[in-house]
């Protein structure tokens, strides 16, 4: 009986019975410079979760992001994707903390696609030649087969006309939707985008987030970092709200949103009170 | 190395020389072609064009060549009988062309990045256009042009070697007539190259102060 | 001034500019392929692998040409290793000492100049790259090199006139390329004016075609329209030539 509670507290949090998350972060802590930016945090993405991680801005949301697929590596606590976890070797000294494992890095990298909030389309090479990157260069697939999948990934953003323009002939909203393509091509386990609109135009950010919403409504695995709150209350299966390198609340949109337990995400929701 | 010390040494004498004077002339060249680069009159900036895109299109070695078999024909011709023109100043005569050449470019270059407003508030405090240049120009061009000067005259300190070739006895001049009677190749390059990578390092550390001189009170 | 003598040395001298071409595009190519590999190491963070690049690329930036070019030519003779080995079958030839101490000086000068295109990268599309489980060396050869090379495309060009001017040093170790020539029919006419000159209009010629090509490499890397970009390039190319 007791063995029985351990294993399902062990794999169960959140009571999703005894299925393995896609992503988890434990109890990561990261400090850039001299500003600890996470201060122990934990995230796990289930298979088919939209989570949005909202926050004001230096909150930590993005570098939790970034730490989910090794572009920062953690100081302390662990990544797993599903049931492996990645070798992160604390800082020693004046080194920071690295990647232990580089080749682990790079194919659990390659399962977790990530959205920019910059986009950083390869402006040396078409819309096409971005997406067809990752499928031959990591993937090792023929020419044919990884332009075919692109440009079915690049019809799927409406964008298959634009496929031999380079990103400095698309509108912002374009080359983001190209850039979600070219995550999509790698045909990720878990999607991951950080502030994918706040770098466009209001006019524009329409386009992109129909896109994302396409993608929840397929039931695809992702954690969204954003400030589009109506957007993240629609899409989003579960919220965390982050403050000060925590996660402060979490739990179903309707309930955080509309009940806010403390008093930072009151603030963050209603600046006027 | 045989007595070749002292050599070496007058041989550094002679390169700092070259360098210096053609430096200095160089610098009077470049200002005179950005004017005329910069200027009014279509005849100036064509004659300015043609002498940058020329002398900067053309070997360093053919043009100490032309300057020294050349002057020396046109001097026999004019005195009637075979004189000789003195290698140290072909060579001079050269590299202050080549300088010139480079110059122009790098003061034209930094001259059209200072803000016009410059000039307009010059002339709008009743500035003369003299003033405008010796005051408010000139010295905002020194700052911006200092880091390519600096490379430009690393590029004429090595350039000296090359008129060596036509007798100049200078460093590179007294690493050939040592190597060839001491036989000892070798030690007598490594030692010019010694020489020269001295006077570059010095050359780079004292610009790197003046730099720091003239941006300081800026930033 | 004799024009028709001018004309005529131009004639002699077009013999020379094979071996001009093949001593520039030969350098080059081996300055290039050297300085891929030595810039990513200069440009890293790690001290191990940057200061010796730079300790190279000081002493080779730091001296004349002509010394670099003397110690190979006179100098490596004198060592039992390259005398008594099959290097000797290499270097006793005079164009083969100026190839190599041409690449060597060309390499250093375009480590540096990579060197500055390699950290002008954003980091972000480096970033982009890893995002997506691409390797290292991937990274930077499909990356990073590329748009290094785009940005810093004006430099190069410089150092490609640059090598043409510098190849004009082979004179001095026997070859007979343009300014070899020249310096050959100077003694024999008497007429420096005009076989200089007659030099000179051709190493205005080759530099002036190297411009060329570069600005119109740079137009279409920079400008180019958002279909079939590649085409018009080539077509702008031929015209060109």
């Amino acid at each position: 009986m007791q063995t029985a509670i351990d294993i399902h507290s062990e794999d169960g949090r959140h009571g999703r019975g005894a299925a393995t998350a896609s992503l988890r972060a434990e109890n990561v802590h990261k400090t850039l410079g001299t500003h600890p930016v996470l201060r122990g945090v934990s995230l796990a993405a289930y298979p088919h979760e939209v989570i949005s991680v909202l926050g004001a801005s230096g909150s930590g949301k993005s570098t939790l992001l970034r730490c989910l697929n090794l572009l920062e590596v953690p100081d302390s606590g662990e990544i797993w994707f599903r049931d492996e976890k990645l070798d992160i070797r604390p800082p020693i000294g004046q080194n920071g903390a690295r990647i232990g494992d580089a080749r682990q890095a790079r194919r659990v990298r390659a399962s977790l696609g990530m959205v920019f909030q910059s986009f950083n389309l390869w402006p040396h090479k078409t819309a096409l030649e971005n997406v067809t990157e990752g499928p031959v260069h990591v993937r090792g697939l023929t020419r044919r087969a990884a332009t075919e999948r692109a440009e079915n990934y690049l019809r799927k953003v409406g964008l298959i006309e634009r496929r031999d323009h380079y990103p400095r002939h698309l509108s912002g909203g374009q080359q983001q939707r190209v850039a979600i393509a070219r995550a999509l091509a790698m045909e990720p386990e878990v999607l991951l985008f950080d502030e994918p609109t706040s770098s466009l135009d209001p006019e524009l950010t329409g386009e992109v987030l129909r896109t994302i919403r396409a993608l929840a409504e397929e039931g695809r695995t992702m954690i969204l970092v954003t400030h589009e709150l109506s957007f993240a209350r629609e899409v989003s299966s579960r919220v965390a709200f982050m403050q000060g390198g925590r996660i402060e609340e979490e739990g179903p949109p309707d309930e955080v949103l509309s009940r806010p337990a403390s008093a930072g995400l009151r603030r963050f929701l209603d600046p006027a009170c | 190395m045989g007595g070749f010390q002292e050599q070496f040494l007058r041989g550094l004498e002679t390169t700092v020389l070259v360098a210096a004077i053609s430096g200095t002339l160089g610098m009077l060249v470049g200002l005179a072609g950005a004017a005329a680069k910069l200027s009014r009159f279509r005849v100036l900036r064509m004659i300015a064009d043609a002498y940058t895109t020329i002398v900067r299109g053309v070997p360093e070695l053919l043009v100490i060549l032309l300057v020294y078999f050349g002057g020396t024909a046109a001097l026999t011709a004019l005195v009637g009988s075979y004189v000789e023109v003195s290698a140290l100043w072909a060579g001079v005569f050269s590299l202050t062309v080549v300088f010139g050449a480079y110059a122009t470019e790098i003061f034209r270059g930094a001259i059209q990045a200072i803000p016009r407003g410059q000039t307009e508030a010059a002339l709008s405090i009743g500035l003369a256009p003299w003033q405008t240049w010796l005051l408010v120009i000139l010295p905002q061009m020194a700052r911006i042009a200092l880091p390519a000067l600096c490379n430009l005259w690393i590029s004429l300190l090595k350039d000296t070697s090359l008129i060596s070739i036509v007798g100049l006895s200078d460093i590179m001049r007294v690493a050939v007539v040592g190597a060839g009677s001491m036989r000892d190749p070798l030690t007598f390059y490594l030692a010019a190259s010694a020489l020269y990578l001295m006077l570059t390092s010095v050359s780079l550390l004292t610009f790197r102060l003046v730099e720091r001189r003239m941006l300081a009170p800026l930033h | 001034m004799d024009i028709a003598l001018i004309i005529e040395s131009i004639q002699t001298l077009l013999g020379g500019v094979v071996l001009t071409l093949e001593l520039t595009i030969l350098s080059l190519l081996i300055g290039f392929v050297l300085s891929v590999p030595l810039a990513f190491m200069r440009a890293s963070r790690s001290p191990w692998l940057s200061w010796p690049v730079l300790a190279y690329t000081y002493v080779f930036r730091g001296t004349p040409l002509l010394v670099q070019l003397f110690l190979i030519y006179y100098g490596l003779g004198q060592l039992a290793f390259v005398r008594e080995s099959f290097l000797w079958l290499l270097f006793r030839d005079p164009f083969y000492c100026a190839l190599l101490a041409f690449s060597l000086n060309s390499a250093a000068y375009t480590i540096e100049v990579f060197r500055g295109g390699i950290q002008s990268v954003p980091p972000g599309l480096v970033e982009a790259a890893q995002a997506i489980g691409l390797s290292p060396t991937k990274i930077s050869l499909r990356i990073v090199f590329p748009l290094a090379f785009r940005t810093v495309l004006p430099s190069y060009a410089n150092e490609v006139v640059g090598m043409i001017k510098a190849s004009s040093l082979a004179s001095t170790v026997t070859l007979l390329e343009i300014t070899g020539l020249a310096r050959k029919l100077v003694s024999e006419t008497f007429a420096p004016y005009e076989v200089f000159i007659a030099a000179g209009a051709i190493y205005l010629g080759l530099t002036f075609l190297a411009s060329r090509l570069f600005n119109l490499i740079e137009l279409h890397l920079s400008g180019a329209p958002p279909d079939k970009a590649r085409r018009p390039w080539l077509l702008k190319l031929r015209q060109a030539l």
